[in-house]
């Protein structure tokens, strides 16, 4: 619990720091001593899993923060073993099933059934059904989820399922009609202020208001985001000043300078460098379709407002032409070649009313 | 080659292997049993009898053939008979000089050139009634001959001995001059030898170029001989050409007239002028039946009696296929690398003496032969293409050529080349020719490792009962590509065991298992990884292509033998067209045979026959696509309908369509679309293309996209159905960045490359994953994990510490250094040291924190080895408090390692003490210990600094010194395990418990 992040998370409904109403209905929902399944969505580094957390505790009590990590072992039709890491208490029980790739089906299947089919021994006190946290659902196949719609019916006596998902559009209608929805917005820029200076204010630090101003604009109203940055900051440098330098990320700043790079030259040598630019974004596991969004943000800004139109045209049917694909260095590296052809021909004509 | 050599034919064997070819011809004609009988004035009185009975098989045998075509048919009288009227000898000279052949004074000997013993042809031409008796005659007398010599193996070497005496007397010529010669000139006269020997088959049987020359003369013979300008001396009848010119032709006689008409009835079922093409296929007869007799090999490979004509069950590769080494039509070093392989063996196989080093002394030849192949391949630099045939050769002639037993080093020979070049001939022939008895097996048999082993130890060990001749086994393991990993294995420790076990014993057991027959295995790939083992051991002989020429002028001949009408051009297209596929072209000319019974320029042309689905490596398709064919030459059909014309040299068609064509072809062929268009994608921004805005790149990523989406697809749901619409492209992307010029293309790795680096770090963060305690589940999963935490967690633990003791630390020293240990141990880092590439030693975070996202140009942990060194110890620290057992002494423990860390607090040494002394072993720190005992602490406090000046400890320091005091640091018992004291592995034992 050294990380701030860790260290400050509101570990009980009653003390988040925003979204204070929908804190109110869950623990409303709680008393009922039973709730639905339910789908937590909304940005990353909103505080999805950190109301989740509450809610457990609420219902179970302190018990659900006695976590363990366990890894569960399945074997796929295909007689391929697969190891995934869960963490979870008595009472509940959190998986990544993107961690399984596209055998992900198997493990919703066998996960939940193992869970769902063991009943609790000790019933009174406690609740008869436990649940499981699906993090990131929305990576979730199609096959999976629809393995999924069935048994959240078949088991529903003896477990819940929590989804917790970035955006509901990757989430077949089956399932979301199942689940109860709770948004969870990102937290407002003065939410986010009051955050950071608490968190200083219980590490028994100053924090300048216009620095922790940076940090949540730096940080895209990404909590999670914001405290790190805090705490990489406070260790760059203490006593904070108000324009001091901010850690960034790193592919961030790389995928900057790229953009940049397609904007100063075009030719197909410069291509050739983009694309290896562009490999090593991919390598280093950053997702295509985060890399063209940040390609295409820089590139709109820094380009002129006639292609403008043009290059978001451009970008968006080269990412879906890229779900259709594999090989996502294809999609990209055609994306900046039809920007370069496009910047260019704006070029030429300025050239060309320049000198006429 | 009924019999093993033996010691008499030592010299004979060792001489030349040239030797055993002439040997060979006759034996031929083993079919032919005539019966023995030990000299020639009894053959030729046998000879007498069985004409006159007319009952001698082979009289029989060839008669049949002869009359029905050959000297009995008209048109071959038709040659000399001018001659004989003018001239009664000419006949002799001319077929002398036709037949390239000089009249030797040795005419009994000549075995094996009977074309000196040959009758003239005129005398058989005699224009008698009864013409077939003397034909019959020679032919029998001609057969008797070869058929005694092949039984009386004794006699036989005498008259052979005799008659390479006056072919090749050059190879008597004093040991002493021999000497002198180098081996180079020997090894090129065999060679040269050889290839002489071929090239006088082969001119016999360039019958269509001397065809037109001798037709030629034949007509203007005719015309000197009946035609005159001026009164001549013959019968005479004067004419009037239109020119007013006066001719005077020649009268002929009743008889004469009447044999005219004889051959003109007889020529009704031919057609053509009267030397045109019926004269042509006498030539070719009369051709043939020379050649038959000069040089029985190739002439008689189908031994029985029936015409060839008739024969048209069997297939023509099967029938033409050499029989004989002299007949191979691989290259010439090639074979005599493999056949002098196989020579090795003899001393094991034999029992007789090969060219071993030692003995060749003596027989001075061996030496010359081991050393030849070296010394040749050094001038000529002609096996540099045969593999390492010529480096392991030289490290032969280091040690010596065989092993103990005698075996050549290499036990194995492995023939490697693409199909059709006669490679499995070759083994064939060439194990046949050194005495053995072929036993192979290919991929049709099982090749499992049990059935494989089965094999080659009852090829090696066992001989077949059934074999009449006793010839000692040679395995030919074929297609041995195919055969499973572990087949190939076993095969490499079986030849390979031989050694060992010699090695390790000398007893009769152990040379069991010696391998003593050679084995001989065929591979059409050598890169196969499957044949990675053998290769290392294996004596590798790599087939070059076969020479257009020599392969064509082969086809004549059988197109000769089974008379089927052609010309040597289309010959050499259907050859060039196969890629020297010997089987291929055989096929196809059998194939026509059996359509139309001619076989022109245009068919070959024309037809896709003969053309086979060559596979093309991936940078040759690279090439075809990123570059356009230059207009070549190439013959083409004309329209005109003249068959002498038919053939026309244009310029090949460079349209946009045929390159499309030419595209998809080549592309369709080698049909691994993913690399293809792998290679393309990294290769076609190097291309020299005249693109200023970009269009042509855009339209061709357009096409990687669309084939990206293809390839999805079809791996994902399987559906093949879309896979031809892959190919079209590489037809875009050849329209659009092919050029005239030589295409520079690299080999794709960057994609490969870039999957190994994706695995690489997706195990890193697998690991860092599987780390994380329980404790820190707010860093996020997956790619938050990665994207947000990771980066910033690099900035979070690189404090800025400054090199000197933990105590020394400033406060936020202190507690950046708190805070950086405590995120480790919460997320499971810690630093390892590990040697870097340079060879010094590095502190490395484990798992990899700083490959995980870490970009070119940005710093990573920018921690100093000082500082990793540091919080290595410290996080292991950490580690072992945290996994103490947890309860008050917990409590105290953590405790007592907060003031450690802070270096000053008040705790009493007293309870310090205690609390280490109920701490485990192994979670002890090894302590200095003290000097001095308890009743001297004011000595020990008065230290010194550097100049000697007294400083006084705080008591709280002295508090903390004692504190590290350790009771069990003081018990006496240390282990001393290499370089270094430990007192780690301690038990406290008192004596009464021994006692």
């Amino acid at each position: 619990m050294a990380l701030w992040v860790d260290k400050y998370r509101p570990r009980e409904l009653s003390k988040l720091d925003y979204h204070k109403d929908q804190a109110e209905n869950l623990r409303n929902l709680c008393k009922q001593s039973d709730f639905p399944h339910l789908m937590f969505y909304g940005p990353s580094g909103a505080g999805k899993k950190t109301r989740i957390m509450c809610l457990l505790r609420e219902m179970y009590g302190a018990g659900v923060e006695r976590l363990r990590n366990e890894t569960m072992n399945f074997t796929t039709p295909s007689n391929r073993k697969i190891d995934i890491m869960t963490v979870g208490s008595n009472y509940h029980l959190e998986v990544n099933p993107s961690d399984a790739g596209m055998y992900d089906r198997t493990v919703v299947i066998d996960l939940i059934k193992q869970v769902a089919q063991t009943h609790q021994i000790d019933v009174n006190g406690q609740r008869e059904f436990k649940v499981i946290v699906i993090s990131e659902g929305d990576e979730l196949t199609k096959d999976a989820q629809h393995a999924l719609r069935r048994t959240m019916e078949k088991y529903v006596a003896t477990c819940r399922i929590i989804l917790s998902v970035n955006s509901t559009s990757r989430i077949i209608p089956a399932i979301r009609s199942r689940c109860l929805g709770i948004r969870v917005p990102a937290p407002s820029e003065a939410e986010m202020i009051a955050v950071l200076q608490n968190t200083c204010k219980r590490e028994g630090l100053v924090l300048p208001p216009e620095l922790a101003k940076r940090v949540v604009e730096k940080s895209e109203r990404n909590m999670r985001r914001a405290l790190l940055m805090l705490e990489a900051s406070k260790v760059q440098q203490y006593p904070f000043t108000a324009q001091q330098q901010i850690a960034e990320l790193d592919w961030q700043v790389y995928l900057r300078e790229t953009a940049a790079q397609i904007v100063s030259e075009q030719t197909p040598a410069k291509l050739e460098k983009i694309r290896d630019r562009l490999y090593e974004l991919l390598s280093q596991g950053v997702p295509p379709n985060l890399i063209f969004r940040g390609l295409v943000e820089q590139l709109v800004n820094n380009c002129d407002m006639s292609i403008k139109a043009k290059t978001l045209e451009y970008a968006t049917q080269y990412e879906h032409r890229m779900q259709n694909g594999a090989k996502h260095i294809f999609h990209l590296e055609a994306f900046v070649a039809q920007f370069m052809n496009i910047y260019k021909k704006f070029l030429a004509e300025l050239v060309m009313t320049d000198d006429f | 080659m009924d019999q093993y050599p033996d010691e008499n034919e030592e010299f004979e064997l060792q001489y030349q292997d040239e030797m055993e070819l002439l040997e060979d011809m006759p034996h031929e004609y083993d079919a032919v049993d005539n019966g023995p009988s030990t000299s020639r004035q009894a053959a030729a009185a046998l000879e007498q009898q069985q004409q006159k009975a007319n009952t001698t098989v082979a009289g029989f045998k060839d008669v049949s053939r002869f009359s029905d075509s050959t000297l009995n048919s008209p048109q071959l009288s038709q040659i000399t008979f001018g001659a004989r009227q003018s001239d009664s000898a000419g006949g002799g000279p001319v077929n002398r000089r036709l037949f390239g052949t000089p009249r030797g004074p040795a005419v009994g000997r000549g075995c094996s050139t009977p074309m000196q013993r040959m009758p003239p042809i005129e005398e058989v031409l005699t224009p008698t009634v009864d013409r077939t008796a003397p034909l019959l005659n020679a032919a029998a007398e001609q057969l008797q001959e070869l058929g005694l010599k092949a039984n009386n193996k004794r006699r036989l070497e005498r008259d052979l001995f005799g008659d390479i005496d006056d072919l090749y007397h050059e190879s008597y010529e004093d040991p002493m001059v021999k000497k002198a010669r180098t081996e180079e000139q020997r090894d090129n006269e065999a060679i040269e030898r050889i290839l002489e020997l071929r090239r006088k088959m082969r001119e016999s049987s360039k019958t269509v170029r001397q065809d037109e020359v001798s037709r030629l003369r034949a007509l203007h013979d005719f015309k000197m001989k009946n035609l005159s300008y001026e009164i001549p001396t013959w019968p005479f009848m004067a004419l009037q050409r239109s020119d007013l010119e006066r001719l005077y032709v020649r009268f002929h006689s009743e008889e004469y007239e009447q044999r005219q008409l004889e051959m003109l009835s007889a020529r009704d079922n031919l057609t053509g002028s009267l030397l045109g093409e019926a004269k042509q296929q006498v030539w070719q007869e009369a051709n043939e039946l020379v050649l038959r007799r000069m040089a029985p090999p190739t002439q008689l490979v189908n031994p029985e009696p029936v015409a060839p004509s008739v024969d048209t069950g069997r297939l023509w590769v099967d029938k033409y296929k050499p029989r004989k080494y002299i007949d191979l039509l691989s290259d010439e070093m090639t074979n005599r690398s493999l056949l002098y392989w196989l020579k090795m063996w003899d001393k094991v196989v034999f029992g007789k003496v090969f060219h071993s080093k030692q003995e060749q002394q003596t027989a001075n030849t061996g030496v010359a032969a081991s050393q030849q192949l070296n010394s040749f391949n050094k001038r000529t630099g002609k096996f540099e293409s045969n593999g390492g045939w010529r480096q392991r050769k030289a490290r032969q002639a280091l040690n010596t050529n065989v092993d103990e037993l005698g075996r050549p080093m290499q036990k194995v020979a492995l023939l490697c080349g693409p199909p059709g070049l006669g490679k499995t001939t070759l083994a064939h022939t060439i194990a046949r020719h050194a005495g053995y008895n072929v036993r192979e097996i290919n991929a049709s048999d099982d090749r499992s490792p049990e059935a494989f082993k089965l094999a080659l130890e009852n090829g090696t060990q066992m001989s077949s009962v059934l074999n009449e001749d006793k010839r000692p086994n040679c395995i030919v393991l074929d297609e041995i590509d195919g055969a499973p990993r572990q087949s190939i294995e076993y095969l490499v420790k079986f030849v390979s065991d031989g050694i060992f076990s010699k090695a390790k014993s000398k007893g009769a057991k152990a040379e069991h298992n010696v391998l003593r027959r050679p084995i001989i295995c065929i591979c059409n790939d050598i890169y196969d990884p499957a044949l990675r083992p053998l290769r290392q051991i294996a004596f590798v002989v790599s087939f070059p292509p076969i020479d257009a020429a020599r392969l064509a002028e082969r086809l004549l001949q059988i197109a000769h033998k089974e008379h089927l009408k052609t010309d040597f051009g289309a010959l050499i297209a259907l050859a060039e067209k196969s890629g020297n596929d010997v089987r291929s072209c055989i096929s196809t000319m059998q194939f026509f045979n059996a359509q139309k019974h001619c076989l022109t320029l245009q068919d070959v042309l024309n037809n896709n026959l003969g053309q086979k689905d060559r596979h093309q490596g991936l940078f040759d398709v690279w090439g075809a696509i990123f570059r356009i064919q230059r207009p070549k030459k190439q013959l083409q059909q004309s329209s005109s309908n003249n068959a002498e014309e038919a053939a026309q040299v244009t310029m090949t068609n460079m349209s946009v369509a045929t390159r499309v064509r030419n595209v998809l072809d080549v592309v369709h062929s080698s049909g691994d679309y993913e690399r293809l268009t792998q290679g393309v994608y990294e290769n076609y921004l190097q291309q020299r293309m005249p693109d200023p805005n970009f269009t042509g790149i855009c339209e061709a990523l357009q096409w990687f996209c669309f084939s990206d989406a293809l390839q999805h697809q079809i791996a994902r749901q399987q559906n093949y159905s879309i896979y031809p619409y892959l190919q079209y492209g590489f037809v875009v992307w050849h329209l659009l960045f092919a050029t005239l010029a030589w295409p520079k293309i690299a080999f794709p790795t960057r994609g490969f490359e870039f999957n190994q680096k994706s695995t690489n770090q997706r195990n890193i963060f697998q690991s860092l994953r599987k780390g994380i305690t329980t404790s820190a589940q707010g860093v996020g999963q997956g790619n938050i994990l990665l994207l947000d935490t990771v980066p910033l967690l690099k900035r979070i633990l690189s404090p800025q510490l400054r090199s000197v003791a933990v105590q020394l630390l400033s406060q936020k020293e202190q507690y950046d250094l708190r805070h950086t240990i405590q995120v480790m141990v919460d997320l499971g880092l810690t630093f390892v040291q590990v040697k870097s590439a340079e060879g010094h030693y590095v502190f490395q975070t484990e798992p990899d924190l700083d490959t995980l996202c870490s970009f070119p140009g940005f710093p990573g942990l920018t921690l100093p080895y000082f500082s990793r060194q540091l919080i290595a110890r410290e996080v292991d620290l950490e580690r072992i408090r945290r996994a103490a057992p947890k309860g008050g002494s917990a409590d105290n423990a953590t405790k007592s390692a907060a003031a450690g860390a802070a270096g000053a607090t008040g705790a009493p040494g007293s309870k310090q003490k205690a609390i280490a002394a109920r701490l485990p072993n192994h979670l002890q720190t090894l302590k200095p210990k003290q000097i001095s005992d308890f009743n001297a602490p004011p000595k020990q406090q008065l230290t010194k600094d550097f100049f000697g000046r007294v400083t006084h400890k705080t008591t709280a320091a002295a508090a903390a010194e004692e504190a590290k005091t350790d009771a069990i640091v003081k018990s006496p018992i240390w282990y001393r395990y290499k370089e270094g004291f430990n007192n780690a592995v301690r038990k406290d034992v008192h004596l009464n418990e021994l006692l």
